[in-house]
């Protein structure tokens, strides 16, 4: 177990920070690359005053949510998963299902060093399946859409739903207690989200679900975990 | 060269596949890196194998939900950006509300108006300084938040697993209510989902059949939103 800890700790772990620097930061420098292109090949130059406007815009939506969900993920993710899911986006409905999942079928626990290696080829595999189905259907064009019968299309609308109804339960079986608490939370939280309650917070409906959430989870599980009762019935 | 042209020219597309390779090499490191390490940490080749199968399963369904978002992203912005923007940082929600953010300051409703030169370059620039912030911190987070949380957790790793499945449980009920709120199809889904999970789970853990844990996601999911879609 100790020599194991060691490979983790002083060989692994530091080639990985490495590599996702390498790639983190290459990847702030290439993501400019079409705006580039569109300045100094086609002239097309943005006006100065219309980019600080929708910038401002942009970032007073996502700023906050952009500082909340690198922090929030990461217990989750580990640090492996974090450089992959911020390079690649779709977090919440595909690297971190697709993370957990693996994590599940191969019956490791998340945090724990197996668990962050298992989350790393989850979510690899999903990046990759990810780029190929787009890849196909962008050389295919929007002609692919009107291609599919209506229902296909509608039926497409609730994947998510469903994916994370089912991927709920798949937790909550674990962890009866909690699972209930937070659902209980969140369903109240967002109503008020959606009643606007919370709009004196600028872009509060894009982050506060995901802050709240997971942040009173890691406080009542703690708080749950301590109670001795609880933990005799796991 | 009119904007929609631009956008889809091979130049366009050979920026934009640039961000497309990189994350697909990072990718690709990742997971040889994670599956080589894997039976030094103690993993059977059988774990291993396992985590890739599922995690395959589990990407196709939501694989295809970005796919019709990058569909109707590249109507308004061309294919290479769309391509790009769905590969790369983001997501589907975030792309379309930046995209709309840039053209509506140069007076071009996305979807609605044609789009213009000025209004491309808007779209492209806010989609892109709008999403850095996910790379920079999370690029610059990743080495730090190992040591606060071991700092939280004091290196005990039951506590560890434990802030872990206490977080995914949270994350889901969090995903899960905000579905339900809506009271409408997409509730539905959801109850289904889960209710189809719940029935699998205990199905497959009773008769013990070894192959439904595999696929019980996957069978959860095609059947709520078949269900849902034909009601």
């Amino acid at each position: 177990m100790n020599e194991n800890n060691q490979f983790y700790d002083n060989e692994y772990l530091p080639k990985q920070h490495k590599i996702g620097k390498l790639t983190g930061w290459t990847g702030l420098l290439i993501c400019f690359a079409p705006a580039l292109v569109l300045g100094f090949l086609y002239h097309l130059w943005p006006n100065p005053t219309a980019l600080v406007t929708a910038s401002v815009a942009a970032l007073s939506s996502f700023l906050i949510i952009q500082i909340v969900e690198p922090i929030s993920y990461y217990p989750l993710v580990g640090p492996v998963g974090t450089y992959m899911a911020f390079l690649s986006g779709n977090i919440s409905n595909m690297r971190i299902p697709c993370a957990s999942m693996a994590q599940i079928s191969a019956e490791v626990e998340p945090g724990s060093h197996k668990g962050s290696i298992i989350a790393a080829i989850g979510m690899g595999v999903s990046v990759i399946i990810n780029i190929t189905v787009l890849t196909l259907g962008v050389i295919a064009g929007s002609s692919i859409l009107a291609m599919l019968p209506e229902t296909v299309i509608s039926a497409l609308n609730y994947v998510l739903p469903a994916l994370f109804g089912a991927l709920f339960i798949q937790f909550a079986v674990k962890q009866k207690k909690l699972a209930v608490i937070m659902l209980a939370i969140c369903i109240l939280l967002y109503i008020g989200i959606n009643g606007g309650v919370f709009d004196f917070l600028p872009g509060a409906r894009n982050y506060l679900g995901t802050l709240v959430s997971i942040f009173s989870a890691i406080a009542i599980g703690t708080a749950l975990h301590k109670t001795p009762t609880k933990q005799s019935a796991e | 060269m009119n904007a929609m042209e631009i956008a889809n020219s091979p130049a366009m597309w050979i920026a934009c596949g640039l961000a497309v390779l990189l994350v697909i090499i990072q990718a690709v490191i990742f997971t040889r890196q994670a599956y080589k390490a894997g039976p030094k940490v103690g993993l059977t080749n059988t774990q291993l194998k396992k985590a890739v199968k599922s995690s395959a399963l589990t990407a196709i369904g939501p694989s295809l939900v970005v796919l019709s978002g990058m569909l109707s992203l590249l109507i308004t912005v061309g294919g290479p950006m769309a391509w790009m923007r769905l590969s790369f940082i983001g997501s589907v929600m975030f792309e379309s509300i930046a995209a709309g953010i840039g053209t509506s300051t140069v007076g071009v409703e996305l979807g609605v108006d044609p789009m213009t030169g000025s209004a491309l370059t808007m779209a492209v620039w806010t989609m892109i300084i709008g999403s850095i912030g996910w790379i920079i911190i999370g690029t610059f987070s990743a080495d730090k938040m190992d040591k606060v949380q071991s700092k939280i957790s004091g290196g005990d790793p039951a506590k560890l697993a434990m802030i872990s499945s206490a977080a995914i449980v949270g994350l889901f009920a969090g995903m899960t209510a905000q579905k339900l709120v809506t009271l409408n199809k997409n509730a539905l889904a959801c109850v289904l989902g889960g209710g189809i999970m719940a029935f699998l789970m205990y199905l497959s853990e009773k008769k013990n059949i070894a192959w439904l844990k595999d696929w019980n996601l996957t069978i959860s999911i095609f059947a709520a939103l078949m269900i849902t879609a034909l009601i």
